[in-house]
């Protein structure tokens, strides 16, 4: 009896959640095989180094969630952090963050990227590629595509296996470890990765 | 007398650590957290692997690093491409080993068709033709077999020269240097005691050359340099294991249309 009511319950509730998964990775998937095509357009375009740099900026706002990215990174010490420490430590954030990723536009000319299969997982859907650099071997990079304010983006990205939000939080964690926990100290030290002092 | 090389390496590190001393202290244990931390990171050698971390540096920094940047410089691309596909060949029947140790059909059979064809059509492996016919190549090692057998990876080591590691794949990397590569076997001789050094030698350089800019790049992007690469290895190592596990093969080269 257990058995047929709970095959008969599952399969209504697959019915009703399938589609809605399925439609969930499509939609990251088209999310991230557009953002590949303009990525890779801003890129390989005629556009000056600083052009390219504010284009790739405008990306990277418009896709990565990255209050979220933020507020994963600093773990636990976002709890402990006051409200003025938050808002800074977050646009700092923001500010390492584009810092990173466009300080090095030019190396990335040539570059082509294959998206390949999206897998719905329990809160956001995994977006796999592969992306090849002239003179380098191909690598896989997973984009992983969260819905939580409606719209996709990015919540993280891992390269090779390494999760960047990961690898980032550990970063943070280990130093804050050595500065007493103190919040404030790592504020001042992305202070001045932002200023281009790294 | 190969194998005594391991235990060799073993004490010294051993050694290294009982000289430094260095044990993590863990955290209050009111500091769930905190607690939870020390637990995710397994580092309780950490004092120890740090110092190591900045003898590597240093290193790094007088030696491989430049001349990686100076092999770059120098050598031209396809050449360079040569001579690490010429390295990854050699390294074939290693992977071919472990492997098969490790089951997993798809993979062995991706080595071993690499082996043939690069040997071969590949001018004995310095050009790469196997990835172009669509079989790309994947690591293998016997830290990975020991994985898929099932033993744990351990606490994190930073080792002397050989860089992040643990208890498993160190011994893999001993295994797989000392005892299961067949060029360790083969032939006899100053010439093939040299043959090796120029091996060994080369596979440090392309090594490093690969990862001038990536690595270069999250290190001085890190606020704590040592945790943000004691974190990247072990993830990326975890996956390596998952892909021998799942007997995952390379990512083939798609062509650009």
């Amino acid at each position: 009896m257990i058995t047929r009511r709970f095959l008969l319950s599952s399969t209504a509730v697959a019915a009703f959640t399938v589609p809605a998964r399925a439609d969930a990775a499509d939609t990251a998937q088209s999310f991230i095989a557009n953002l590949a095509r303009e990525l890779i357009a801003v890129a390989n375009g005629p556009t000056s180094g600083a052009d390219k740099q504010a284009a790739l900026e405008k990306l990277i706002d418009r896709d990565v969630d990255i209050a979220t990215v933020a507020r994963f990174c600093l773990g636990r010490f976002w709890r402990t952090a006051t409200p003025d420490q938050q808002r800074d430590y977050g646009a700092l954030f923001r500010a390492v963050m584009v810092r990173n990723i466009t300080s090095k536009v030019g190396e990335y000319k040539g570059v082509t990227m294959d998206v390949g299969k999206a897998q719905a997982r329990e809160d956001d859907v995994a977006v796999s590629s592969v992306v090849t650099r002239p003179g380098n071997a191909p690598n896989k990079v997973d984009w992983i595509v969260g819905t939580a304010g409606g719209a996709p983006r990015i919540i993280d990205v891992v390269a090779e296996g390494t999760s960047l939000r990961l690898t980032q939080r550990s970063d943070y964690a280990a130093f804050l470890a050595s500065h007493g926990n103190n919040v404030q100290a790592l504020i001042d030290a992305m202070r001045a990765q932002a200023a281009g002092k790294s | 007398m190969r194998l005594s090389l391991r235990p060799m390496l073993l004490t010294f590190v051993l050694t290294g650590v009982m000289l430094l001393g260095g044990c993590a202290t863990p955290p209050p244990a009111d500091d769930p957290d905190a607690v939870a931390e020390f637990k995710e990171n397994n580092d309780p050698l950490e004092p120890t692997n740090r110092v190591f971390y900045a003898v590597n540096d240093a290193l790094d920094v007088v030696i491989l690093k430049p001349v990686a940047l100076g092999y770059r410089a120098v050598v031209p691309s396809p050449l360079r491409t040569g001579v690490h596909n010429a390295l990854s060949n050699l390294g074939a029947p290693l992977t071919l080993a472990n492997d098969v140790m490790q089951a997993r059909p798809a993979r062995a059979r991706v080595t071993l068709t690499r082996f043939v064809i690069n040997s071969t059509l590949g001018a004995g492996g310095l050009f790469d033709v196997a990835t172009d016919m669509g079989w790309p190549a994947h690591d293998s090692d016997f830290g990975m077999t020991l994985a898929v057998w099932g033993v744990p990876d351990g606490a994190f080591l930073f080792l002397p020269v050989l860089g992040p590691s643990n208890p498993r794949d160190a011994t893999g990397f001993g295994v797989d240097t000392f005892a299961l590569d067949p060029w360790g076997w083969i032939g006899k001789g100053d010439t093939v005691k040299d043959l090796r050094l120029v091996r060994t030698g080369l596979s440090a350089v392309d090594a490093r050359t690969a990862v001038l800019d990536d690595f270069d790049k999250l290190r001085a992007q890190a606020l704590d340099p040592y945790a943000t690469v004691r974190s990247a290895a072990r993830q990326y190592r975890h996956r390596k294991v998952d892909d021998a596990r799942n007997d995952v093969t390379g990512e083939a080269l798609k062509k650009s249309p």
